[in-house]
């Protein structure tokens, strides 16, 4: 299957499109233009088609695997010499772009790559080492390969001193959002857990939330916070305004509060209530009951609403520049404006990668801190 | 040592339970029996305040226990629940820790108190001490709720249908092993069960009730033999002279056996049958084969040869095993006696179907009596 997806990257869909500046539409050209690298990638499409069919699943899984993160690294070179080789003798205005072929031919590569997942479910060490030796090689065509003179590797160096802001901004943006979520929202639920009339209070409201647009959330937050900002000079002192990361942050606190109240709440509410009557029954205190039986208990599933709730504001966090605040959204929204794809890609790759890191993240602490007892 | 003065709880215009007063001795197991919603558990739970009185007081040792803080009183009273309700991410030794370790038990004797209440509920603790609760059978579960309530050895038990939830075989067998319990323990227990077979096989004091009015408060033998009333004579069911059966154990009134040796000499044989018509043929160590009938004996046979084989586990029973289940065994086999063995098929006396006669008649006289009418 993903080696079917990868040949047709390799040979339907153009492999890179060369343009006269970093704006205008371009030509395509087939991945043969990278040369001899070329060869390797057919190669190493060919094992991906041969893990298919090979005798026992170990093999099979190897097969896949080597494949899967072979063609990530040979993709990465074939880019760089095809880079190198189009340019050469060109004017410094052109640019090289990834073609539709490239981005088939990585999505080929992630199924090969899973696929030899649960065979290779060993040891922790096993499963890292294909993959911190295909960044070492992408890292590599960077260096030495001419990975360096793609478009968006052009469009980076151009903004690298404000790139390392942004991400900064737009880390601590939703990390403040999600820290705030959980500071609010795991009271709440508990709260809820406790009082009839507040669940039903606390749950709609949060979910009401969820159903209004992030946009549209942002511009009900400018006006009062604008007011307010005027109206108490301590809020503007510490940088409340209308426009700023205030409207954004509360934004993002908003929408993350959902997923961790009623994470909270349904975690809190699915112990057992033999459980709680055999713990009172012993002399716990209602603390003790909470800390030492109903937190362990429900951990798993809280952490679970701080994994869906972080996903959601690394994704939501973009919009907030909208309000005046300065993240991965500004590349983005100015490559829109421009027309600049690669631009576009410079916002959008990271706040991809961001939003995996944390789900995988959180999705192993979720496991790390569910209780053995518990565990299917 | 427990003693309950005109305690009422009422619930809006219902009176779950009305002015009940009774006091249970030290070491005594007073069994509260009656319909769903006589008030047993609530009176159960007003002991540790899991419920408070509307009026009354009650007293455990001498203190009035609304004169103390709950959770040390609770602590101070072992609490048994249907659904057990073992925290499920702790494991077997954690579980029945948790009363120790909130009152601030070191470390060495904890583990030393869970190999011992282990090795008391009949759980090997080298292989349970580590297991998680959903690891265990129902039984087994049952058994760490016990040892676990036992764990601070507390005078007084609380067991609010313990055996409920287990099936009939078990319960048969943890009711064997909760009186064995008992008898090397001697706790004073509050036992709710609605199992009047249960009650009678456990109880020394029985307290009928109804509608939250107590209807008797006796022996089981008082109450199988003179009922209060017509609905105590009722729920106790007209099989009373089989019933109390049940009261008596094997080993009360089992006398010693004639035994041959299997490998005895013919001549000895005719002597030693002498007086009985049946004899048990046992090896030299004790241990049961089989029965002979001495009179149809050819001369010169060896008893190993003449003897009928048994399948011991079959047609023997235990000392702690009550006369109901010998006269139900001796039923099925067709016998007139039975042989009583211990764990490993030794010999150790027989009970005749004359002596369990002579058990049931002994309340004879009261049967005839016409119960009294209960008061409406």
């Amino acid at each position: 299957m993903g080696a079917l997806v990868a040949l047709a990257g390799v040979t339907v869909l153009p492999f890179l499109e060369l343009r006269a500046n970093r704006l205008v539409p371009g030509v395509a050209y087939p991945m043969m233009a990278a040369g001899s690298w070329a060869y390797l990638v057919w190669l190493l499409v060919a094992v991906g088609f041969l893990s298919a069919v090979l005798p026992t699943a170990k093999v099979r899984a190897a097969a896949s695997t080597a494949s899967g993160y072979g063609l990530i690294a040979a993709t990465a070179w074939a880019v760089g010499a095809a880079t190198r080789s189009l340019l050469v003798s060109q004017q410094p205005a052109m640019r090289v772009s990834l073609g539709a072929g490239v981005w088939v031919l990585l999505a080929g590569t992630a199924i090969l790559g899973f696929s030899g997942g649960e065979e290779r479910a060993g040891t922790l060490l096993r499963r890292t080492v294909p993959i911190v030796l295909a960044v070492a090689a992408v890292a590599a065509a960077f260096v030495w390969g001419g990975l360096d003179r793609i478009s968006l590797a052009r469009e980076f160096e151009v903004r690298a001193s404000s790139f390392w802001s942004l991400l900064g901004g737009h880390l601590a943006m939703s990390g403040s959002g999600l820290g705030l979520g959980l500071l609010f929202g795991v009271p709440l639920g508990l709260w809820a857990t406790r009082n009839r009339g507040v669940r039903s209070v606390v749950l709609g409201v949060t979910g009401v939330i969820q159903t209004v647009p992030s946009l549209a959330l942002l511009g009900l937050l400018i006006a009062p916070l604008a007011a307010l900002s005027r109206a108490v000079p301590v809020l503007r002192a510490i940088g409340v305004q209308g426009i700023g990361n205030a409207p954004g942050l509360i934004a993002l606190t908003l929408y993350a509060l959902l997923p961790i109240v009623r994470n909270t709440y349904v975690g809190l509410s699915e112990v057992d209530p033999a459980v709680i009557d055999a713990g009172r029954g012993m002399g716990m205190s209602s603390w003790q009951l909470l800390w030492r039986v109903e937190f362990p208990l429900a951990l798993p599933l809280i952490v679970e609403g701080v994994r869906t709730a972080s996903v959601l504001l690394i994704g939501i966090a973009t919009l907030t520049v909208f309000a005046g605040a300065r993240n991965l959204g500004n590349l983005i929204f100015e490559g829109l404006g421009q027309f600049a794809p690669d631009l576009i890609l410079l916002g959008a790759l990271p706040v991809i990668a961001l939003a995996v890191i944390a789900d995988v993240a959180l999705s192993a602490l979720g496991r790390a801190l569910t209780p053995e007892g518990v565990r299917a | 040592m427990i003693r309950l003065e005109d305690v009422t709880r009422r619930y809006g215009d219902k009176t779950a339970v009305d002015s009940l007063s009774l006091e249970v001795a030290e070491g005594e197991v007073c069994v509260l029996i009656g319909p769903s919603g006589c008030g047993k558990t609530t009176t159960l739970r007003m002991i540790n305040r899991l419920i408070e009185p509307t009026s009354g007081h009650i007293f455990v040792g001498d203190r009035d226990i609304l004169s103390m803080p709950a959770e040390e009183l609770r602590r101070g009273l072992g609490y048994v629940i249907q659904s057990i309700g073992l925290f499920p991410h702790l494991d077997v030794a954690a579980n029945i820790c948790v009363v120790p370790r909130l009152l601030g038990w070191e470390k060495q004797r904890m583990a030393e108190r869970v190999d011992e209440l282990l090795a008391l509920v009949g759980l090997d603790p080298a292989a349970y001490r580590h297991k998680y609760p959903r690891q265990l059978s129902g039984g087994e579960a049952q058994r760490v709720g016990v040892a676990r309530a036992l764990a601070a050895d507390p005078p007084v038990l609380l067991m609010d249908e313990p055996f409920g939830a287990v099936d009939p075989l078990n319960r048969e067998r943890l009711q064997a092993e909760f009186a064995r319990i008992q008898r090397e323990l001697k706790k004073t227990v509050i036992f709710v069960t609605h199992d009047i077979d249960e009650a009678i096989r456990l109880a020394d004091k029985v307290a009928i009730m109804r509608d939250g009015k107590l209807q008797q408060f006796n022996t089981p033998e008082e109450v199988l033999n003179h009922p209060a009333n017509k609905f105590v004579h009722d729920f106790v069911g007209a099989d009373r002279a089989l019933k109390r059966l049940v009261r008596v154990r094997v080993a009360d009134v089992m006398r010693s056996p004639v035994t041959v040796l299997a490998d005895a000499d013919p001549i000895s044989l005719q002597e030693a049958a002498g007086r009985r018509r049946f004899a048990y043929v046992v090896q030299p160590d004790g241990r049961l084969l089989g029965w002979l009938d001495t009179r149809s004996l050819a001369e010169g046979t060896r008893p190993a040869a003449a003897m009928t084989q048994m399948d011991v586990a079959e047609a023997s029973v235990r000392p702690d095993d009550s006369l109901r289940d010998a006269l139900s065994r001796m039923l099925g086999l067709g016998f007139r006696s039975i042989a009583v063995t211990d764990k490993n098929d030794v010999l150790l006396g027989e009970v005749t179907f004359a002596a369990v006669e002579d058990v049931m008649t002994e309340g004879d006289e009261h049967v005839s009596n016409q119960p009294t009418e209960a008061p409406e």
